[in-house]
């Protein structure tokens, strides 16, 4: 095992390292509005995940408990730990950057990386460069930066906190007498992170405290001890690569904005806007030579609501066809958003009170360069998928767009829930997940009649009573008895619910009730109290019970829940 | 020796002599095949068949099971008028909802609607209560003809090639207070326009769920004889 590794290296890039110290205190502090020099850590877990200056002065410490740091420190605010906030403000200060050299890496939240060749030869100087990029940042992004250069990935980080630029060859020995640990700050997520302060641990413990000494082992051997994270931290160790940096093109939406002169309350007034912003955004699209796979659609109302939908929109010509395509979803939507009624049904999620809106954007989702759309990884989309999808699209300017839906699963437990209906065309993420355990759902099988809204029934016991369910789930009696709702047209039924021996006496409204149904055999009670935190709370007991026609043979089985004293029918296995 | 197998053969043997002579050949007539469940297959001895028009009356799950391999296979369904439908029973009888449209409420453009999906979607369910009339059926089967798409109505439909009746549905599992609904046998009475009258079979939808997916076994595929010459009943 001769042959060493750094063989099969990449070439090592010398590399701008742009690091902004304690990045997530940083960037927590910038949201909740506190001066650079207050005292604040951000606390994830049990420990402090980053500490600002002022706290580090007052002795407060990275993975320090709140309580020791309190104590360190009584007026340290202390901030949530959120990532997505960290990416997020981080993104300032990537644009910052971008203002200075055509090209950066985000390695992760606080330190981004640029190769220095060229952006060195365009600024003169690598010192001019790094001077540029502190400079832009701290006018544009409003923070402080340190810049560091060196060849190799694991030196330009250590020179960046070191605020130093380190010679072309001189990695090597800028890194042989740092301590190990500081193979850490070269990894970039999490995962990695636990391994190498494994690898670290055990490398302290074996007498190997310096890079130096570290380094100075065969490569072969450590690759046999330590596996792949050894190998890698050796080369990171000796200053070289694993991976050329990998750099961001920013590209600007492709959007269309509207904004209305006075707030459209009128569904006319909009049929000529959604013609006009389709016409637009099909020539913005043509302009970038691309095409999209789906536009999200956004309205803005005068109460300050942000409305967001997002449509397919896979036409298949580009010629013409998608501004018609377009415009019709535009109108369809604006008019569901007017009229309150565009729900998307079975999501449960209650649209906001309609309002006036006051403007309108179309962005452009997924987009590719027009003639290279991405086709389906088993083969493309065949002749019969292509007619389907034009006949229902036909079909919704026939029957509007909640006319034709698209149905999938999704997570619940009662049979009307896990079923996610959303118009034909329109993109959504089902409310609750399928993968979900949903204790307590109503059994299999799952019945092929669920009514729409349930229906009243009468479940009665051998003496003609209403079975009850109390609060320990017992029943009252077994039912015997169930009594459907009869066709209010059925004349037959209407007579009898007349006649005095039926008990409705003068019950000329309400529902007409057949006759009672003998119940076979019956199971049940399941018990679902569902969501009593909210509004749609719900306490219900499911039964399943099969009755016997009036012939006496085996007639329906159905699946009938009790909520709040009365039956009702939920589904009918038939 | 002539046993009941010889005879079959031979009387089969003539009828092909009589359809080649006449060079009317039956196959020519009927469109290909789609698939079909091999316990549903005592339903539609013919399978299911492009073009044709099968009426159920009495079962949504019978709706959804007949139409179960074929959606599997990567046939587009449409389910039209059927706002009660249970989506989720469909997706567990194997129906992919990926090439599912649901037209609950067509409305006054019943008939139109159909159209367009019996041109161009390839399996159509059809729910109770639209509004067709008689003679839209015939104008709607002779276009399901044309462009091969099946047909599947729940409830009656004049002139379809296959009626299946439900007549009755015995649930096992369930008991006085325990248990749950687990299967079922379905008597099913099949009436046609080529074939003669009544015959019953018995199918066993709903083998327990958790351990078959696709489930439809038939335990008794059996003709019953004594149905001959009553009818439909």
């Amino acid at each position: 095992m001769s042959v060493p590794l750094r063989d099969a290296t990449v070439a090592t890039v010398r590399r701008v390292v742009l690091w902004v110290p304690d990045w997530p205190v940083v960037a927590a502090m910038a949201q909740a509005g506190l001066g650079v020099d207050a005292p604040a850590a951000v606390l994830h877990g049990k420990g402090m995940l980053a500490v600002s200056a002022a706290a580090r002065a007052a002795g407060v410490r990275r993975g320090m408990r709140k309580r020791l740091a309190q104590r360190a420190c009584p007026d340290l605010a202390i901030l949530p730990h959120d990532e997505g906030r960290d990416a997020r403000e981080f993104e300032a200060v990537a644009a910052a950057a971008e203002n200075v050299v055509s090209g950066v890496e985000v390695s992760r939240p606080g330190l981004l990386m640029i190769p220095s060749e060229g952006a060195a030869r365009f600024h003169g100087s690598e010192e001019a460069l790094a001077e540029a990029l502190v400079t832009r940042v701290a006018e544009e992004a409003g923070y402080e930066s340190s810049v560091g250069i060196a060849d190799g990935l694991l030196a330009a980080v250590m020179a960046a906190r070191a605020n130093s630029l380190i010679q072309r060859g001189q990695s090597h020995d800028f890194l042989a007498p740092l301590p190990v640990d500081t193979l850490v700050h070269a990894t970039m997520e999490r995962t990695q992170r636990a391994e190498v302060e494994a690898l670290v641990s055990v490398l302290v413990r074996l007498g190997l405290t310096r890079l130096g000494d570290f380094t100075a082992l065969p490569s072969a051997d450590v690759m046999a001890r330590f596996g792949q994270v050894g190998a890698w931290a050796q080369r990171m160790a000796r200053g070289e690569d694993v991976a050329p940096p990998i750099l961001r093109r920013a590209e600007g939406d492709i959007a269309v904005e509207y904004v209305f002169e006075e707030p459209a309350e009128r569904v006319e007034q909009l049929a000529l806007v959604a013609v006009h912003v389709a016409q637009q955004l099909d020539a913005a699209l043509l302009a970038a030579a691309s095409r999209c796979a789906r536009v999200r659609i956004g309205a803005r109302t005068v109460t300050g609501d942000e409305l967001v939908r997002v449509w397919r929109t896979d036409v298949g010509s580009r010629s013409g066809a998608f501004t018609k395509h377009m415009a019709d979803r535009v109108r369809w939507q604006l008019e569901g958003w007017l009229s309150g009624t565009s729900t998307g049904a079975g999501t449960g999620t209650a649209s906001p009170q309609p309002a006036p809106l006051t403007a309108l954007t179309l962005t452009a989702e997924d987009v590719v360069p027009l003639g290279a759309e991405q086709s389906f990884l088993w083969g493309g989309t065949s002749g019969a998928d292509a007619r389907a999808h034009r006949a229902m699209e036909r079909l919704q300017g026939l029957l509007g767009p909640e006319g034709v839906l698209a149905v999938s699963e999704q997570g619940g437990r009662t049979p009307r829930d896990r079923v996610h209906a959303l118009a034909w065309g329109q993109e959504g993420e089902p409310a609750r997940r399928v993968s979900h355990p949903w204790p307590g759902r109503v059994p299999d099988p799952a019945p092929a009649t669920v009514l729409a809204s349930p229906l009243e029934i009468h479940v009665l016991d051998a003496g003609g009573s209403p079975v009850r369910v109390d609060r320990r789930l017992a029943v009252s009696a077994p039912p015997t008895w169930v009594r459907l709702q009869a066709d209010p047209g059925d004349r037959v039924a209407r007579a009898a619910h007349r006649h005095p021996s039926s008990g409705h006496v003068g019950g000329g409204d309400g529902p007409v009730w057949a006759a009672p149904l003998p119940v076979e055999a019956w199971a049940g009670p399941w018990p679902i109290v569902e969501r009593w935190w909210s509004s749609e709370a719900s306490r219900r007991a499911f039964l399943q019970v099969a009755l016997r026609d009036d012939a006496g043979n085996s007639g329906p089985a159905l699946l009938i829940a009790l909520h709040e004293g009365r039956w009702m029918l939920e589904a009918v296995y038939d | 020796m002539e046993t009941q197998g010889t005879r079959l053969a031979a009387a089969r043997a003539a009828l092909r002599a009589v359809e080649t002579r006449m060079g009317a050949d039956r196959k020519a007539t009927e469109g290909p095949l789609l698939a079909l469940d091999d316990a549903l297959a005592p339903l539609l001895p013919r399978g299911l068949r492009k073009g044709q028009v099968i009426a159920v009356e009495g079962s949504t799950s019978l709706v959804l099971a007949l139409v179960a391999r074929a959606s599997l296979d990567g046939a587009w369904t449409a389910m039209v008028g059927m706002p009660n439908v249970g989506v989720l029973a469909a997706a567990r009888r194997g129906i992919d909802l990926a090439r599912v449209a649901l037209i609950p409420y067509p409305g006054v453009q019943a008939p139109a609607t159909l159209g367009v999906c019996i041109d161009d979607v390839d399996v159509v369910m059809v729910g109770q209560g639209l509004a067709i009339s008689d003679a839209d059926r015939r104008r709607l089967a002779a276009r399901a003809r044309e462009s091969g798409c099946v047909v599947v109505a729940t409830g009656r439909w004049p002139g379809a090639h296959t009626q299946l009746t439900v007549e009755g549905a015995r649930w096992g599992g369930l008991g006085a207070g325990e248990g749950r609904l687990r299967e079922r046998d379905m008597t099913v009475a099949i009436t046609g326009r080529s074939t003669g009258p009544a015959r019953r079979v018995v199918v066993c939808l709903d083998v327990d769920t958790q351990s078959v997916r696709l489930g439809a076994t038939v335990r008794r595929a059996t003709l019953e004889d004594r149905a001959f010459g009553t009818g439909a009943a």
